[in-house]
């Protein structure tokens, strides 16, 4: 259930008994003012990618103010002090560049690849940015990227089959007040109430060299990179420490069953539980135990419901982990004429089956093998590297993650794939049916 | 590592504590400089015994080879009466073989984290192998006994079908999808390729058997109307032998001669409205059937599109998005096909400012061909195209997509050589001559999905053209005139 938005739509993969971890060397150092650099030189293409990853996201929120970390995502491109309003995209696609940034739950990150001539451009627009956004600030600017939030709401959410569907689940899942509760696009109504101070307050308070980590990777001379990056970054001030959001211990006390009725032909379940943060053990294990229910034609859930028997148009599962907490789901869509309730008592039994009688060793190799691949393929431009190594930086305090990422998965037996499922998949869970408008009939009717 | 960074660390601190920032004047912006030299992808080229053409480009950087076959024939070989063949085909194929079941090939490449893919676009058909350098031979393996031997079984054959008839009836939830389908068959009607739903129809795929999958391989997936693009951690010498090996079976064939009719121009303009009872936006898609891949105005078109809509700070997106808050996004684009494709302008619209944003989109588009651009937007637009061609060869990935664009297209093959040069030499003259002579507001479909109780009467009170009611496939409702409303 990771939700990821991004400013505007643009048209953006290891054998068990050896890794082929592909090596990224890299330096890290902080500017005196608390901006955490990161360089990785790849001379392969003439190419370079800036990213500046702020360590802010839709659960420094407050309830009543939701979606605002994504509404102040798009006033980062209207315009700074020394950059008019439009320029920035202009500036950027004069030159070719591929602009973009994104937020979710736990970070918001802004990117620009250019070719690598043009490096200076990219850090001096994110300078003047982080340094100097407010006085270049008006009411207007915010009144017309709100319009532009809630037509993005609108083509993602509302205007979409099953498009509700996360944010019912979350808040089911959640307690009101914890902020993953909340959808990071935000309630409409939040929207509308967003005001210019609070616009103020968070860029004071979260847009700060020291809550945000610059990645350059690409072709670049580290030393003259290091130079313009104290340049323009140099004199931005420190902002002041802030609590960040803790992990909280959530359960379920017992499993809610949801019915909602949406503009669809065809019914669909999902299961959601409550699992592990992201770059832990259990949530590597958890997500090799999702490829086994759900990634590809031999896996559990879909050669039984989609391939064998046939009663589903498609079936999912895998593990999502977030900074402070994650979710397991799975989701199945029914064939026409198919009851929900008759694809849970499936599902239960194939996942009942699982943790009983555990997986199979070539099961969570193949797991391990396609999971290898994707962190190999997921090295391939300078954009990627960039963005991971913001990442681990910031939300594990160590950018060479990038280079252990198997680690996590390492030893990971059938055994412990069973014992981590049973953990968490035994307890409560939410389970949402979406049905075609006026056929609540073909709803989960019981759940356990 | 941790102590090599520390002693650098120190040393730029020490290098740069007198600049400041505080001191920097930051009404000095920094200077676009020219953009980089580009090093294109050497490509080799060898020819198997059976004719099949072999383009290599070797890519060290990471342990993976992309494979990507490009087969010369694509959705617009199907029939008009059956849509939906070719992209069947690429979906059967891969169900099993002699020796081999679909669940067998799917394990067996899983087990190698080998992604394999069969697609059909209009232009043409790919069957697509990524994976590790180390699991090439078992990969190749299996890619062509999955070309060289399919079974087409009836068994797979009937589930693939049942999943593609439930997958179009999902269809019918997406607005997006239901916009690009009515407005397709609007704009080229059912009686040519473009008009229709590669995926097929229901009727299509009602009466489509796997013996008509079977003939469509049989008479298109030949060596002698296929190419072989290899890219990744692999070398010429590597992978010949086995290549011809492997597809030693493969033969070449007849392919029979074919020809795309033109479509049928666009008289006056009109607007067809659908039904979206409740939709918070509006899907809008206006245009006409206008270029294909090889006319020779393809530059300055492209140069020409960039500014009216082919970018975020386009005419139309500035237009819609930034200073009237309509819309999430808005663009406009040239398809450039084998055939004429359209050129399109497009955006999901609040559902209040429906006509608003028509006529937005109408004005821009009028706009353009009546005044075209000035000397400093033409420099802005090629200079963008010129920085972004070096972003273009980045991966392997792309790398495979500029040589299928070669090769499916039949453009020179030094056009990426002198892709530059052709882009630096469109004039203005050349970009508002183009702005002139392909874009017409007066000739084209103005295509709404949305709610019409709210949207129709503004849109028939900005008096575009007729208005005429359509279901879900664009095709107009009988008996309800406008006035009978």
């Amino acid at each position: 259930m990771k939700r990821i938005l991004c400013l505007f739509s643009a048209v953006m993969l290891m054998s068990a008994m050896s890794w082929s971890q592909v090596k990224i060397n890299f330096e890290t150092y902080k500017l005196k003012n608390g901006l955490t650099v990161i360089l990785h030189e790849d001379h392969s293409a003439p190419v370079a990618a800036v990213n500046v990853m702020y360590h802010v996201g839709s659960k420094n929120e407050l309830p009543k103010r939701t979606g605002f970390a994504h509404l102040f995502e798009h006033m980062m491109f209207q315009g700074s002090a020394h950059v008019a309003y439009g320029d920035h995209f202009k500036l950027l696609q004069e030159i070719g560049a591929n602009i973009n940034g994104t937020t979710n739950e736990d970070r918001t990150t802004y990117y620009e690849v250019v070719p690598s001539n043009n490096l200076e451009l990219g850090l001096y627009l994110e300078s003047d940015r982080m340094g100097f956004l407010l006085p270049a600030m008006t009411q207007d600017k915010l009144d017309n990227q709100r319009d532009v939030v809630k037509n993005e709401r609108r083509q993602r959410v509302d205007n979409v089959p099953y498009g509700t569907a996360d944010e019912r689940i979350a808040k089911a899942l959640y307690p009101p007040t914890h902020p993953y509760s909340w959808p990071v696009i935000g309630y409409m109504e939040d929207l509308t109430a967003a005001s210019l101070e609070d616009v103020k307050g968070f860029f004071q308070t979260y847009y700060a060299p020291n809550n945000a980590c610059l990645a350059i990777a690409g072709d670049f001379q580290p030393a003259e990179a290091k130079e313009l990056v104290e340049k323009y970054f140099g004199g931005i001030p420190s902002g002041l420490a802030f609590d960040r959001p803790k992990p909280q211990e959530v359960t379920l006390p017992e499993t809610k069953v949801l019915v909602a009725e949406d503009k669809v032909q065809l019914p669909r379940l999902y299961k959601t539980w409550h699992s592990p943060s992201s770059n832990t053990r259990e949530d590597a294990v958890l997500s090799v135990f999702g490829d086994i229910l759900g990634s590809g034609k031999n896996s559990r859930l879909y050669k039984t419901l989609v391939y064998d028997r046939q009663i589903a148009q498609s079936a999912n599962a895998g593990q999502g982990g977030s900074e402070i907490g994650g979710t397991f789901q799975i989701t199945v869509t029914a064939k026409p004429g198919k009851t929900l309730t008759e694809l849970q008592t499936v599902v239960d039994s194939l996942v009942n089956d699982a943790l009983t009688n555990g997986v199979t060793e070539t099961e969570v190799e193949k797991s391990l093998v396609n999971t290898e691949t994707g962190i190999v393929n997921s090295l391939q431009t300078v954009l990627g590297k960039a963005i991971s190594l913001a990442s681990f930086y910031d939300f594990t305090g160590d950018a060479d993650g990038i280079n252990k990422q198997m680690d996590l998965y390492k030893g990971i037996t059938p055994q412990e794939v069973q014992t981590v499922a049973k953990k968490y998949l035994q307890k409560p869970c939410v389970v949402l049916s979406m049905v075609p408008q006026g056929k609540t009939e073909l709803a989960v009717q019981n759940s356990h | 590592m941790k102590t090599l960074c520390g002693i650098l660390m120190l040393g730029i601190l020490l290098a740069t504590a007198a600049a400041s920032a505080g001191d920097i004047d930051r009404t000095k912006r920094p200077v676009a400089k020219p953009a980089p030299t580009v090093h294109l992808p050497d490509i080799q080229k060898a020819t198997l015994k059976n004719g099949l053409q072999v383009w290599l480009v070797e890519h060290h950087e990471l342990p993976t080879v992309a494979l990507n076959l490009v087969i010369q024939a694509g959705s617009d070989h199907d029939p008009v009466s059956e849509p939906g063949i070719a992209s069947m085909t690429a979906d059967v194929i891969d169900e099993g073989t002699t020796t081999r079941s679909s669940l067998q090939i799917a394990e067996e490449l899983e087990r190698i984290g080998a992604s394999m893919g069969i697609n059909s676009s209009f232009d043409g058909s790919s069957m697509t192998l990524n994976l590790m350098t180390k699991h090439l031979a078992k990969g190749l393996e299996i890619f062509a006994d999955v070309l060289t031997n399919p079974t087409f079984a009836q068994k797979e054959f009937d589930r693939l079908k049942k999943q593609r008839m439930t997958a179009l009836m999902q269809q019918k939830d997406q607005p997006t999808t239901i916009a690009n389908n009515a407005y397709a068959y609007i704009l080229y009607g059912g009686d040519h390729p473009y008009g229709n739903n590669p995926s097929g129809t229901q009727a299509s795929l009602d009466k489509m058997t796997r013996d008509e999958l079977v003939t469509f391989y049989k008479t298109y997936y030949h060596p002698n109307n296929a190419t072989l693009v290899v890219v990744g951690d692999v070398t010429m010498s590597e992978i010949l032998g086995t290549l011809e090996s492997a597809l030693s079976t493969w033969q070449p064939g007849t392919i029979p001669p074919f020809t795309l009719q033109a479509p049928k121009p666009v008289e006056k303009t009109q607007v067809f409205l659908v039904d979206k009872p409740g939709a918070p936006q509006s899907e809008v898609r206006v245009g006409y059937p206008a270029l294909a891949r090889n006319t020779p105005d393809y530059f300055p078109v492209v140069v020409m599109n960039r500014l009216l809509g082919g970018q975020f700070s386009s005419r139309i997106n500035l237009n819609l998005r930034e200073k009237h808050g309509y819309t999430y996004g808005a663009n406009s684009g040239f398809r450039f096909n084998k055939g004429a494709g359209p050129f399109t302008a497009q955006g999901g619209i609040v559902t209040e400012k429906t006509d608003s944003a028509m006529r937005e989109m109408k004005n821009e588009i009028d706009l353009m061909r009546e005044k075209g651009m000035d000397e400093t937007e033409l420099k802005f637009v090629k200079n963008g195209l010129i920085g972004n061609f070096a972003l273009t060869f980045e991966t392997p990935g792309q790398i495979a997509g500029a040589l299928q664009n070669i090769i499916l297209y039949g453009l020179p093959e030094d056009y990426y050589k002198n892709y530059l040069k052709n882009i630096d030499a469109v004039s203005l003259s050349e970009v508002n001559g183009v702005a002139k002579k392909y874009l017409n507001s007066s000739k084209m479909a103005m295509v709404v999905v949305g709610d019409l109780s709210k949207i129709q009467a503004g849109i028939e009170q900005m008096h575009f053209g007729d208005v005429i009611l359509c279901d879900t496939d664009g095709k107009p409702l009988p008996f309800i005139k406008n006035s009978d409303k």
